[in-house]
């Protein structure tokens, strides 16, 4: 493949400077175009095996940089830009294709299919650029003078009423009355956010953020444990408390300089300290229980920092630099802001990647809803199923502790390569947002014909792939005893 | 949640059995398949689209084959050509004669769209075809004979399957030159036939276990003879849903490509080249914008439906979706009597 990429030396051969065959000569020397081109691989394929002895070795591109390095630096780009959307994607997917499966032929079933088809039909492409005209472009104009009409607000209202009620199920006069509820609140939120100007100096307080700890729990407890399990119940609740009391700490104790592995800490002290409280809560039947406990203390904990870097929000919009027109179209960063604050930054990433995350986001859950529905269905219809609910079980149980499990082993193997996709870049979408990471590299590489540089992205993307395919068959054989690797 | 009682589940799945075997009585597998295919709304909407979208675009730009010296035209019914610059004024807003308007250097827009449109379903069509081919006869020659055979032809799809899709359209530009479409079409085919050849291998590996295979192997059957008369039609369903799925994903690359520009080359348009070039034009004239993608995704979106429908179709295990009102009809009529 290498050798018919095109000729590395067409570009000077057409070219009319005086030191022609001079130049000619030094590109030879320094690509090696005087080695044939199966022997240049193997001298490629001798700096590739240096792994082994600590010195890999991926040649030098076009312009004489080391390969190693232009990857060492697209890594961390394409790693921020694509780890948000395929968690999101992932999560989400997973989530409303379950619903979406366990209401088959409803209307939120249907509406759901419909959508993931049109989503599954969108040039991404062309998404990124609606996005960018419609969201970024609009938002910004918003934040200028943050007000809305009547109008909008009981359009967005109502909207928002119809995708709540079509999660109900149930007669007609309780999705009209989830509707109703939904609107009016709505509407009500709509209302106070503009008339206090919420959008330009935003922020939860401990108050919501406790009410939604509260909420956090009551739902957890009841999606995983059934309301009638006190017990999940008030873990939950602990959970909750102790995170909306860790509120005060936390905010006097990260300052500008706080830093990831800070945050990273106090997430894992929330997470031990909810598993303790949701294992002590209990002694039989704990799983549920710790679910329940560590999802709440979690989300609460993750909505402390959100209110962190919410109150970073009003200085940044207010920097020169960012000039009240905060959702960025391109580009990772803003290099004009000259900050070490640690919030600031963080927000500064937030608003750059939100668009493109929402792009990558919209186009791989589609898939992820699909699959998840398919395979629930066809789980559904088990002998086993029939079983679990032959002998008593409650609809819940069946679903998560039965039906979910075994649905999710043909899931694993999409999810392995969709995270060992993170790191080969997504080439259109770093196109489109003007992203330097492994896609845009692939992209230049092959553009400059630049061969030491595609094998190196292209080798990284390779091995990747490869080790995700082997994660997959472990975890398969993990989830399923049946699967035994080796043997037939 | 709401709870039914015993005798009332029982009769529900009765009367389902009983509307179900009376849908199929008598019918051959091809007919039930049809009619299954029918009673799917979107898929049959997306067929008949399908077809009048692709008579109305190939027929709007007429047919231009043959050489200089024997030319076939026949006029299309559109009066404007991809290479016509126009003579209106103005910023080329649509018009009644120009109901697509006109781009920067006033040439219809219809005229490049359809042109796009026409270059995007015949890609489509050789991509699918080519691909579809290729996978079942890898995927039937692994499966059916297994061993060594199976190896190597799976390794040489895990191979096969590393290749980005840009890298071939890079090659075919610089190495091959511009061969136009056709080359890039049958290029890329021949480098997307992988997903199915996995599926039609893992059908074949269950099928050729099964019974009649036996059967016909000691009745004499030759290995083609049983793989194209026995197995074959038993793994067909797969097949035809694989490769619609490969179409409207084929649509999406083409496009792709072209608008990262190793796709389709200059002279000629594709959508993607058009979203391209007008990306930039949202502001001004956002109807250079609209009208390519819209047309991507009427395509893919009908195709999506299609491969929806033939799917529900082809599955014996997919539940038929009943009318609330017949069951309750077909309940009363075998509930025992009150």
């Amino acid at each position: 493949m290498e050798a018919y990429a095109g000729d590395p030396l067409q570009g000077l051969a057409e070219s009319t400077a005086p030191n022609k065959a001079k130049l000619i000569a030094m590109l030879t020397q320094q690509l090696q175009l005087d080695v044939p081109p199966p022997a240049r691989y193997f001298l490629w394929l001798r700096g590739v095996l240096g792994v082994f002895t600590g010195h890999l070795d991926l040649g030098v591109t076009r312009q004489s940089r080391s390969v190693l390095d232009e990857i060492a630096v697209a890594i961390p780009t394409t790693v921020k830009l694509l780890t948000v959307s395929t968690v999101l994607a992932i999560v989400l997917g997973i989530t409303i294709g379950v619903i979406s499966a366990i209401r088959q032929y409803s209307r939120l079933d249907y509406t759901m299919t419909f959508t993931v088809f049109l989503l599954f039909s969108l040039p991404i492409f062309w998404v990124a650029v609606l996005l960018k005209q419609f969201l970024a472009l609009k938002f910004n104009d918003y934040l200028q003078d943050p007000r809305m009409d009547y109008l909008s607000i009981v359009i967005i209202s109502a909207i928002i009423g119809v995708v709540l009620s079509g999660f109900i199920s149930g007669s007609r006069r309780r999705v009209w009355i989830t509707w109703g509820s939904s609107f009016l609140a709505t509407a009500g939120l709509l209302i106070y956010i503009d008339k206090t100007r919420w959008v330009l100096n935003p922020g939860l307080g401990f108050i919501v953020i406790g009410l939604c700890g509260v909420g956090l729990a009551f739902g957890f407890t009841y999606i995983f444990a059934g309301m009638q399990n006190r017990k999940a119940l008030y873990a939950g609740l602990t959970s909750a408390l102790l995170s909306v009391v860790m509120y005060f700490p936390f905010q006097a104790m990260v300052g500008a300089n706080a830093n990831f592995i800070l945050l990273i800490a106090v997430a894992i002290l929330m997470l031990s300290v909810s598993y303790f409280v949701g294992y002590f809560f209990t002694e039989i039947d704990r799983g549920p229980v710790i679910q329940v406990s560590m999802l709440t203390a979690f989300l609460t904990s993750l909505l402390t920092v959100i209110d962190r870097i919410m109150q970073t929000w009003h200085k940044y919009l207010t920097d020169p630099a960012v000039d009240g027109r905060p959702v960025q179209t391109i580009s990772p960063l803003n290099s004009l802001l000259k900050t070490n604050d640690f919030w600031m930054v963080t927000l500064d990433g937030a608003v750059h990647v939100a668009l493109p995350t929402i792009a990558l986001t919209l186009v791989a859950f589609s898939g992820y809803v699909r699959y998840a529905r398919g395979s629930l269905l066809e789980v559904l219809n088990m002998d086993y199923i029939r079983t679990a609910r032959a002998k008593g079980l409650a609809e819940r149980e069946v679903i998560l502790r039965h039906a979910l499990r075994n649905a999710m082993i043909p899931l694993t193997t999409l999810i392995a390569f969709d995270i060992a996709g993170i790191l080969g870049g997504a080439i259109i979408t770093e196109n489109v947002f003007g992203w330097h990471g492994m896609g845009s590299l692939f992209n230049i590489a092959i553009q400059t014909q630049d061969l030491k540089l595609l094998m190196g992205t292209f080798a990284i993307t390779a091995f990747l792939a490869v080790m995700a395919t082997l994660a997959a068959d472990i975890i398969y054989s993990a989830l399923d005893p049946r699967i035994r690797i080796g043997k037939k | 949640m709401k709870k039914k009682n015993n005798a009332e589940v029982e009769s529900i799945s009765v009367g389902e059995n009983a509307i179900a075997n009376r849908e199929t009585e008598g019918l051959t597998q091809g007919q039930i398949i049809r009619r299954r295919f029918m009673q799917h709304k979107p898929a049959v909407a997306g067929l008949i689209f399908m077809i009048a979208f692709t008579i109305f675009m190939y027929s709007a730009s007429g047919i231009h084959l043959g050489d200089e010296k024997n030319p076939i035209n026949y006029q299309g019914w559109w009066p404007y050509t991809i290479t016509q610059i126009t003579a209106a004024n103005g910023a080329g807003n649509p018009t009644w004669a120009h109901p697509l308007g006109l781009d920067r250097l006033h040439i219809d827009y219809f005229a490049l769209v359809s042109r796009g449109a026409e270059i995007s379903l015949m890609v489509m069509v050789i991509i699918g075809g080519l691909g579809g081919l290729l996978g079942t006869i890898m995927g039937a020659v692994s499966g059916f004979f297994g061993g060594w055979i199976d190896a190597v032809l799976m390794r040489f799809t895990d191979f096969i399957i590393t290749i980005p899709a840009i890298l071939i359209g890079a090659v075919i530009g610089f190495r091959v030159g511009n061969l136009g479409v056709f080359a890039l079409a049958i290029f890329l085919g021949l480098f997307s036939w992988t997903g199915l050849a996995r599926l039609v291998r893992g059908e074949f590996l269950t099928l050729r276990e099964r019974e009649f295979v036996d059967a016909a192997r000691v009745a004499g059957a030759s290995n083609i003879r049983i793989i194209f008369k026995h197995i074959l039609p038993n793994a067909i369903g797969v097949i035809i849903v694989s490769v619609t799925l490969l179409l409207a994903g084929s649509i999406l690359t083409e496009t792709g490509l072209s608008y990262l520009g190793f796709g389709v080359q200059a002279p000629d348009v594709s959508l993607g080249t058009l979203i391209n070039a007008y990306q930039a034009a949202f502001n001004n004239s956002p109807w250079l914008f609209w009208w390519p993608g819209v047309t991507i995704i009427l395509i893919a979106l009908s195709i999506n439906f299609i491969g929806d429908g033939l799917r529900d179709a082809f599955d014996p295990r997919q539940k038929i979706r009943i009318k609330r009102r017949q069951l309750k009809l077909e309940s009363a009529k075998t509930r025992p009597g009150k």
